[in-house]
């Protein structure tokens, strides 16, 4: 092992609302893989950031190759020799492969765009990579493992001797990754850093030299790998002790409500199979990524599906689209509530109405206001939502009130299937037990409740049965009796072998 | 491991927007033909040059409002800083100002602009529709107080009839080899602002925060730079306009560019340049504001009503956008 070339202490970063890191420490050695590991919102990704000079720290120090820096820009980042390939895709579709690569270093001559010589260059990265690509091609029209791999050759490009790879292998093939790999190996043996956050834990062992664990915004531990084991890795990512209290409420499962047979909608939802019973309340976890908000559109009729059966009180169903689902009586609380779930320039009084303007107008299409009131004040009772009137704009109310708007919408239909995505992302702990008793109430009303949740110890306290899904399948199902969070986390973690190829070398 | 290299032709097309580009000329070749059969007249010399004349001023335009379209925004204050640079020119000239002077005087002014949305829409991120609303009532504003508000008198009245007419023949009136100066001027600044556009890299960053501001950001690109950059080059191209009206009327109008900036939005869509930004080719342009002077300059020779002309000007340029989203939802299905 190498020099330190990356020391990061004392990293606080907070985000309206949050903490994202809380007295963060992080080591780099050069001609070392240094495996980026924890949960969803470990505060992996937000710590790469700092380093590569996206997000700057509140507070800490930073040293790079020995030297203390400030804030950082990404261009000064990438002097300095850091270069990050982003989970997220983050290439110009329109721009060629060479164009994409040289993006914000072009090489000129007078003035003049030396693009030859670019293009040139972007072939030779690109065969040493082994890439197969024409740097003419557009970006946009080439499949997302190819731009990945472009992604990876514009960071390799500028030379970088510390090298941040944000979950690089979610989209490739195996032979890709067995690329990538190989790439890695090389660039260890040149004497890069390579910092490697993935959640596919059995890539590890390929390739990474040590591991260091975030959770919660923290710093938890760092070690050989060589010294360590897959259980140890996984309790030290999970080990929180379940804090909360999660009124759970017992009742009978009555019979079979949804039944969703070999639903396929795209790369994220594959052959997905599972029931729903009356009064019962079923947790969907999963990694980022899983397939599982996918799921939940496609059963919705958001997104649209290849195919699959979804059948409702033993009759099928067939939903093109969301008036559809709604008029089945299946309905979703979305992810994000502020995009998908309310409008939320408009009043409570005409959010709540919005799915329900069928039953609120006459045939002329004129609202009824009395009704409307009528049904509004309900929904307000019934879910406890805490405003003078339901004249206010919902931006004035909290995120947990918000939400329970976002359920009022549908509690006026005798709705069958209450599917709920993070119902609880965002909002306190108060208002969180809220959502957990508003569960609780349609599940003793006899309603099917699914939920997903990205927060273990929420899924374990709340649902009755937990369907776990690791890259858009299922991969496990538990009864809430026998789940831990090692259970689950393996389940999360069981990815189709797309590196049995590499285990050969 | 190196991939085929695609023949010339193929490689020709496989420029980002090259297809729209060539749709445009295709169809100024089959609107052109279709009018000279019903009209001989259209054929004959001296329209053509009238038609290269009339096409300048929405080709120079169409130029400015091209680049701001390619970074994804749009420059509303375009044809008020054309009646400013009108106005300031000839009333400097009115007053016996040099109009080499005149010019340059209107020039700063017209940057100042450019600068100022520059700055609204790069550096504070106000939406540009907005931002440049505002510049465009202030520049229109400042065109009609430069005069107090009226119209100015000929030129030739304060810099005499010789350098009067030096000037209106050098934008205008005059021809260089047979072809008229109008042309000529569009001719050098399309060929300018055509290299800044492919050849450097402020043209690299225009498609690329386009295409998609965070990349280019995450990239290193600046983004204020750059939009400032596109918004200066429309102010430029405004001010040339604002030179060649106070050509042709010898004099300054207040109302001078009224609308340009939409027509020079019509000019860029017609030629696929995309209003989403991120794509595009001057070379469209080009085609597009030739398009739409045949159009005009056709219907009018068959005698078509002007109302009918602004339909099928509509028509088409609604066609045009349908066009680039139809093919980019297309596009997009082929990668999922």
């Amino acid at each position: 092992m190498g020099d330190l070339i990356v020391t990061m202490e004392h990293i606080d970063k907070s985000f309206p609302g949050v903490q994202a890191l809380k007295d963060v420490h992080f080591e780099l050695r050069s001609g070392e893989v240094m495996a980026l590991l924890g949960e969803n919102g470990a505060g992996k990704s937000t710590l790469m950031k700092i380093l590569s000079g996206v997000y700057t720290r509140d507070s800490g120090s930073m040293h790079i190759f020995g030297q203390e820096q400030g804030d950082l820009t990404p261009r000064q980042a990438q002097a300095l020799g850091v270069a990050i390939i982003h989970q997220e895709l983050n290439m110009c579709r329109h721009l060629s492969v060479a164009e994409n690569i040289f993006l914000g270093r072009e090489q000129t001559r007078l003035g003049t765009l030396s693009n030859r010589e670019m293009e040139q260059e972007a072939r030779r990265i690109l065969a040493d990579l082994k890439i197969d690509l024409d740097p003419h091609k557009v970006v946009g029209e080439l499949p997302v493992s190819k731009q990945q791999m472009v992604e990876i050759a514009k960071a390799l490009s500028t030379k970088a001797r510390v090298l941040i790879m944000d979950e690089p292998t979610s989209s490739l093939t195996s032979r890709e990754i067995d690329d990538l790999f190989r790439i890695i190996r090389e660039l260890k043996a040149k004497g890069c850093g390579i910092v490697y956050i993935s959640h596919r834990l059995e890539e590890l062992k390929y390739i990474v030299d040590r591991v260091t664990i975030m959770r919660d915004g923290q710093f938890v531990s760092s070690m050989n790998y060589a010294d360590t084991t897959m259980n140890e890795i996984i309790t030290a990512m999970v080990g929180r002790e379940i804090k909360e209290k999660f009124p759970r409420v017992e009742s009978k499962p009555g019979k079979q409500v949804l039944q969703v047979r070999n639903l396929n909608a795209g790369r994220m939802v594959r052959d997905v199979s599972f029931d729903l019973r009356e009064g019962e309340i079923v947790g969907i976890a999963g990694l980022m990524g899983a397939g599982r908000t996918e799921t939940t559109r496609a059963i919705f009729g958001a997104d649209a599906k290849q195919s699959g059966e979804i059948i409702l009180d033993g009759k099928p169903v067939v939903i093109h689209g969301v008036a559809d689902a709604i008029r089945a009586g299946i309905v979703l609380a979305p992810e994000d509530r502020k995009k998908d779930g309310l409008c939320t320039k408009l009043s409570i009084r005409q959010n709540i109405a919005l799915p329900n303007l069928d039953m609120l107008c006459n045939r002329f299409g004129v609202v009824h206001r009395t009704k409307e009131t009528a049904m509004c004040d309900t929904a307000v009772d019934n879910l406890m939502i805490k405003t003078p009137s339901v004249d206010k704009d919902v931006a004035t109310l909290s995120g947990g009130n918000q939400q329970k708007v976002v359920v009022a919408k549908w509690m006026a239909r005798n709705s069958r299937v209450v599917m709920f995505d993070e119902p609880t992302r965002g909002i306190d702990v108060a208002a969180k037990v809220e959502i957990y008793h508003l569960m609780n109430r349609l599940k003793q009303q006899g309603m099917a409740v699914l939920f997903v949740s990205s927060e273990m110890p929420e899924i374990m306290g709340i649902a009755d049965r937990i369907i776990v899904m690791c890259d858009g399948r299922i991969t496990g199902e538990l009864p809430a009796a026998q789940a831990t969070q090692e259970k689950i986390l393996t389940l999360a973690t069981r990815f189709e072998t797309k590196v049995a190829a590499a285990a050969n070398q | 491991m190196q991939a085929k290299r695609m023949n010339p032709l193929r490689r020709f097309f496989a420029i980002r927007g090259m297809g729209s580009a060539m749709i445009a000329f295709a169809a100024l070749i089959v609107i052109y033909v279709v009018f000279g059969l019903r009209e001989p007249n259209v054929f004959s010399p001296v329209n053509i040059q009238n038609l290269l004349r009339s096409m300048s001023k929405y080709l120079i335009i169409g130029i400015g409002q091209s680049y701001l379209l390619i970074t994804g925004n749009i420059d509303l204050s375009l044809g008020s800083v054309v009646g400013m640079s009108a106005m300031i020119s000839a009333t400097l000239m009115t007053h016996g100002t040099n109009p080499l002077l005149a010019a340059l005087i209107a020039l700063l002014a017209c940057l100042v602009i450019g600068l100022i949305n520059g700055l609204l829409v790069g550096k504070a991120q106000l939406p540009p529709f907005i931002a440049t609303l505002g510049t465009m009532f202030t520049a229109r504003g400042i065109g009609y107080m430069i005069n107090g508000n009226r119209n100015t008198d000929a030129i030739a009245s304060g810099i005499g009839k010789e350098a009067g007419d030096a000037f209106q023949n050098f934008f205008y009136y005059g021809r260089t080899l047979g072809v008229f100066n109008t042309f000529l001027v569009a001719v050098v600044v399309f060929i300018i602002f055509f290299f800044l556009l492919s050849k450097t890299r402020t043209g690299r960053h225009i498609y690329a925060i386009g295409s998609n501001v965070d990349a280019a950001k995450l990239s290193g690109v600046s983004v204020f730079a750059t939009t400032t950059k596109a918004y200066m080059v429309s102010a430029f191209c405004a001010f040339v306009v604002g030179l060649i009206l106070c050509a042709q009327a010898g004099m300054g109008n207040m109302e001078a560019g009224n609308m340009y900036e939409m027509y020079a939005v019509a000019s860029g869509v017609i030629g696929g340049i995309s209003p989403l930004g991120g794509t595009g080719l001057l070379l469209g342009t080009f085609a597009g504001a030739a398009v739409w002077q045949t159009l005009e300059n056709g219907l009018n020779m068959i005698g078509a009503q002007v109302g009918l002309q602004r339909i099928v000007i509509g028509v088409i340029v609604v066609f045009a956008v349908l066009l680039d989203v139809v093919v980019r939802r297309g596009t997009r299905k082929r990668i999922k």
